[in-house]
């Protein structure tokens, strides 16, 4: 193996394992909120809040998003408007009918 | 080429040969697993959209969350978490055509993922054990849904690091492995991000 390449693939290991590190931390954060007595909207917040922060470390450095084209940020991000879209579109049914309990 | 003078930023950039630029410099094979977690995305989003509209309507999703195993569940995702290191790891030693180093992670990922699926599967025995089934409620059915389908893609992605693990350990090319290896660990990953959301959502609702 070239040495360059040796050098190269050293640096991303060490940036990986950096990522590993943070991911593990916020899991242990977003654990510590579950186990705090904090209000059921406040600590949902918090934990899927910490979720998006874990999403975005996975995509950004795992899945290289940070340097791709940008119709693949297209690919990731307009299929999740569509759901937020659908999900969001029924919310007044919902509230209308059930009234909201969330 | 002195290395002590050029920074590592640069170093990657240099040996980077996919072109930012210009929508036929994406490798096709790139493309196509982007396309295919981009329908993922509106599967699982479906489904974890219903999930909250539920939620939202009827409120009593809390109740019966308070029966699943979240210490079971928190020890998964430290298991995929994990694993998804060893995957980035295991495209790290392709790129770097480091022919031990990528048998290791792939082997490593693969365990991992077994790991997953043996605790999930004495989650559910011990869930049908106490008669929590799919029938059971409405917040029952979302949960064997979700987790069952996710562990459906879980094997699905077990089985394609095997085929490469396989394909590393007989030597096939770098110029076709290396690419593999990066399609099988978008895939990964993906798999990996829908589970940091499920797990909240279900077992810390």
């Amino acid at each position: 193996m070239d040495s360059i390449e040796r050098d190269d693939q050293r640096f991303r290991n060490k940036l990986y394992f950096a990522i590993w590190t943070w991911l593990l931390l916020l899991f242990g954060v977003g654990m510590a909120v579950f186990a705090l007595n904090l209000t059921r909207k406040m600590a949902a917040t918090l934990i899927f809040g910490l979720a998006a922060i874990k999403a975005v470390l996975v995509l950004r450095y795992y899945m290289h998003l940070k340097r791709e084209h940008v119709l693949i940020y297209l690919m990731v991000v307009v299929p999740l408007l569509f759901f937020a879209a659908f999900a969001l579109s029924l919310v007044p049914d919902i509230v209308w009918r059930h009234g909201f309990r969330g | 080429m002195d290395l002590t003078t050029q920074s590592q930023p640069e170093l990657t950039t240099a040996l980077d040969s996919d072109d930012k630029d210009g929508l036929r410099q994406i490798p096709p094979g790139r493309l196509a697993v982007w396309w295919f977690l981009a329908s993922e995305v509106m599967v699982f989003g479906g489904l974890i959209g219903c999930f909250l509209l539920f939620e939202a309507a009827h409120g009593d999703f809390a109740e019966a969350a308070a029966h699943t195993n979240w210490k079971l569940g928190a020890f998964n995702t430290l298991i995929l978490l994990t694993s998804s290191l060893t995957m980035i790891l295991a495209h790290s030693a392709a790129k770097a055509h480091d022919s031990l180093g990528t048998r290791l992670c792939l082997f490593a990922t693969v365990f991992l993922g077994l790991v997953f699926l043996g605790v999930k599967s004495i989650e559910y025995r011990g869930e049908i054990s106490e008669g929590f089934v799919p029938s059971t409620g409405t917040f029952w059915s979302f949960y064997f849904a979700m987790t069952g389908l996710h562990g459906l893609h879980l094997i699905g992605g077990i089985t394609a690091n095997t085929v490469l693990l396989i394909a590393a350990v007989r030597k096939q090319p770098w110029t076709i492995l290396e690419k593999r290896v990066e399609y099988a660990g978008l895939y990964w990953h993906f798999v990996d991000v829908i589970w940091i959301f499920l797990f909240p959502l279900i077992y810390l609702t």
